[in-house]
């Protein structure tokens, strides 16, 4: 297999899927009709609801979806059963299932009065589906901040060429705030000023740190090496002592190396071969809490400030990192076949295989949860009903639109696939840094191969930290639409921020990279699963047929069930029996996963009551917030 | 609003452009937009207040600054009587997860 046979492949797959059954899906069950008036020209007001273009909407709405979530998904995944299934899901999920969650719970919003997939499933399914639906929210939250600052903490620490970019888009996103906002300067004149600074800040990395083989030595870089002598002094604060150890079965830890050609894990530092103990150092701390500072100010200083132009500079070097890796995956083949080939195996394992002591990690369900975002997300369709669905000018509009998007995140997804597959070492990011360097090194030489990698760990950092940052801002809120009526301090932005990120930091202390991970995918699933409940029970209403919605909402909704399950008994098996922080983290992973599993359970039997309900004529009552129209 | 019934057809250049201020432009845009309408919506609240229920200004003053803000009414009422949930506002708009 080589990176061009995966560009075909989803090309023709795509093609397909679009034209021969989303198509027909939009003509003959859903009846797009370009004629009905949409809830943007209904309720215009200028700001949420407004007729826009779907050429904008498209672009608007891609940028809106493509995150984190494509990127690490397939990544994660490769590394424990190989690219073969992960393409097949990615592929799969996305022809049958993803564009189906996407676009119709743009579809169902629109055909009712731009109301939020919540406010719906309140009017079609029942009252209490939506504050179950926002405890799913929190926990989701909360999961994915505790995943995604785990791996983040553990590069900036171990990694000496990544800190620089990393602070630098900071200080840009200061910067083009300022800029743009209050001396109301030309877009395009501060987009050159902040994406060429922050670039060049991410590769100067490792500048000067390739020694006379040819090789990177983080120790001889100006940059690089000054960021290891800081390291160094704060890890002094402690005698070079952890401040904590723990252990992680699963060997996911991104402070864990990976095998070398023996097949065995080196000792290094911070890592312990034969213990398998992991070391957190101060310096750990240290960059744990520098990603705190940085989402502290992005989740209570006004948007304009600092979390959106960070955003901004973040989406640009994503896909100037991306587009050009894409550039590069096309190319090898034919100008460097040996990078092009993959190196990782197909096929790692099925993983079906059950021991009664070890971590269990069978292809389906986990590979199913593992990768979210790229095949099928929940948010999405919680994004599209709330936002897209308000400005969509032509109902004809939803399919491109929402469909179309969820088709080019996908390629995103898959361009991850490649760029991890064709190196055959390393670990999650350092592979996926490595596979983006070797594809840069195709269209710009080799001695580029240092900069590109420090430019796929730069990209893999601003990638991860812009959702974090604006997952903390969306936690204080909903902390404090929930309990600030019980607790009234935590109607304060602050305190309620400072309680997220602390519950947050919790969890990265003690908890385990892979389950967290595969805790959160869980909860995006089930929101997908519960997306797809709510637009098959009102196609019931409608007296449509229902089984384009039906089946797939079936197949997420029993694996995702299955696999919440099963990460909570890894959890039991594996992290409990060692006692210790680790073990209390355990019980707050597996105590979330219980609650997901009964509050899915509570969804799914309301789901369940009303679609008999419809099937037996029954008419949808009016949700007090159309009949308050 | 003389919208045209059917989506117009456009050149691949015009597309291309479109999509790029999607991507790039459109969410300052949108938050100029939310920005502005906040404060416009907290002056009708002031001046017209009265109209939903809620009393600010004496009516004397209303009435005369009536002919003013008759163009904005009836979205302003369309705005501020929809029910909103958390999500609604940009500032916690839930993109790029």
């Amino acid at each position: 297999m080589n990176t061009l046979w995966i560009v075909v492949l989803a090309v023709v797959v795509i093609y397909l899927a679009y034209n021969f059954y989303a198509k027909q899906i939009d003509k003959n069950v859903i009846q797009s009709d370009a004629k009905k008036a949409t809830p943007a020209k209904m309720y215009m007001d200028g700001v949420d609801f407004m007729p826009t273009s779907r050429n904008v909407l498209y672009g608007y709405h891609f940028k809106s979806i493509a995150a984190a979530g494509p990127i690490v998904g397939p990544i994660t995944a490769a590394n424990i059963w190989g690219w073969a299934p992960a393409l097949a899901w990615l592929l799969i999920g996305v022809s049958f299932i993803g564009w189906v969650s996407d676009y119709s719970a743009i579809m169902v919003a629109v055909r009712n009065d731009g109301n939020s997939l919540s406010a719906v499933s309140h009017k079609l399914i029942s009252p209490r589906t939506r504050p179950i639906l926002f405890t799913f929210i929190f926990f989701y939250l909360m999961l994915v901040a505790g995943a995604f600052m785990g791996i983040m903490s553990a590069l900036l620490a171990a990694r000496a060429d990544v800190p620089l970019g990393i602070i630098m888009l900071g200080v840009m996103g200061f910067l083009a705030g300022q800029m743009l906002y209050k001396w109301k300067m030309d877009l395009i004149l501060v987009t050159a000023i902040v994406v060429v600074v922050t670039l060049a800040a991410m590769m100067l990395g490792p500048f000067r740190a390739v020694n006379a083989e040819g090789k990177l030595d983080l120790t001889q870089g100006p940059v690089s090496s000054a960021v290891i002598a800081f390291n160094n002094a704060i890890n002094k604060i402690s005698g070079d002592q952890a401040v904590m150890v723990v252990t992680d079965p699963t060997n996911a830890d991104p402070r864990i190396p990976a095998p070398g050609a023996d097949g065995k894990r080196p000792s290094t530092a911070v890592y312990n071969a034969d213990t398998g103990e992991i070391k957190t150092m101060p310096s750990y701390l240290f960059w744990a809490l520098f990603l705190l500072v940085f989402s502290y100010l992005a989740a209570t200083l006004p948007i304009w400030r600092f979390a959106q132009p960070v955003n901004y500079i973040g989406f640009w070097v994503t896909l100037l990192t991306i587009g050009l890796s894409a550039l590069g995956a096309v190319l090898a083949p034919f100008i460097k076949p040996a990078i092009g080939a993959f190196a990782l195996e197909p096929l790692k394992t099925w993983g079906f295989a059950y021991e009664a002591t070890k971590a269990w990690q069978p292809l389906w369900p986990m590979l199913f949860v593992t990768i979210a975002c790229g095949s099928i997300s929940g948010w999405h369709a919680l994004i599209g009903s709330i936002g897209t669905a308000r400005q969509l000018e032509y109902e004809t509009d939803g399919l491109p639109v929402g469909g179309g998007a969820m088709f080019t995140e996908n390629t995103l997804a898959l361009l991850a696939l490649v760029a991890v597959s064709i190196v055959g070492t390393g670990g999650g990011a350092g592979r996926f840094a490595a596979g983006v360097g070797n594809l840069l090194s195709v269209l710009f030489g080799d001695k580029f191969l240092v900069f590109g990698t420090a430019l796929g760990f730069g990209a893999f950092m601003v990638i991860v930290l812009t959702v974090t940052q604006l997952v903390f801002r969306v936690m204080r809120v909903t902390l404090s639409e929930w309990a600030g009526d019980v607790f009234p301090a935590l109607k304060n932005m602050h305190v309620s921020t400072v309680v997220s990120m602390f519950l947050t930091i919790l969890l990265v202390l003690t908890g385990t990279w892979v389950y967290l991970w595969q805790l959160f995918g869980a909860a995006n699933q089930l929101m997908a699963a519960l997306s797809l409940l709510i637009v098959t029970v009102w196609l019931r209403e409608q007296k449509k047929n229902p089984s384009f919605a039906l089946w797939p909402t079936l197949f997420m909704y029993i694996t995702t069930l299955a696999a919440t399950l099963v990460t909570a008994r890894n959890l039991y098996v594996t992290i409990v029996p060692r006692g210790g922080s680790a073990a209390a983290g355990a019980w707050a992973m597996i105590i979330i996963a219980v609650l997901l599993f009964v509050t899915a359970l509570i969804i799914g039997w309301d789901g369940y009551k009303a679609y008999q309900r419809y099937g037996k004529g029954a008419q949808a009552k009016r949700a007090p917030a159309a009949a308050d129209d | 609003m003389n919208a045209p019934s059917q989506p117009e057809k456009k050149t691949f250049w015009q597309a291309a452009r479109e999509f790029l201020y999607g991507l790039f432009g459109m969410e300052f845009a949108e938050h100029a937009l939310e920005m502005r309408a906040s404060l416009e919506s907290l002056f009708m609240l002031g001046t017209v207040g009265d109209m939903i229920g809620v009393p600010v200004l004496p009516p004397y003053y209303s009435l005369r600054l009536l002919p003013y803000v008759i163009p904005h009414i009836a979205t302003w009422k369309r705005r501020v009587l929809r029910e909103r949930e958390f999500s609604d506002e940009h500032d916690y708009h839930l993109e790029g997860l």
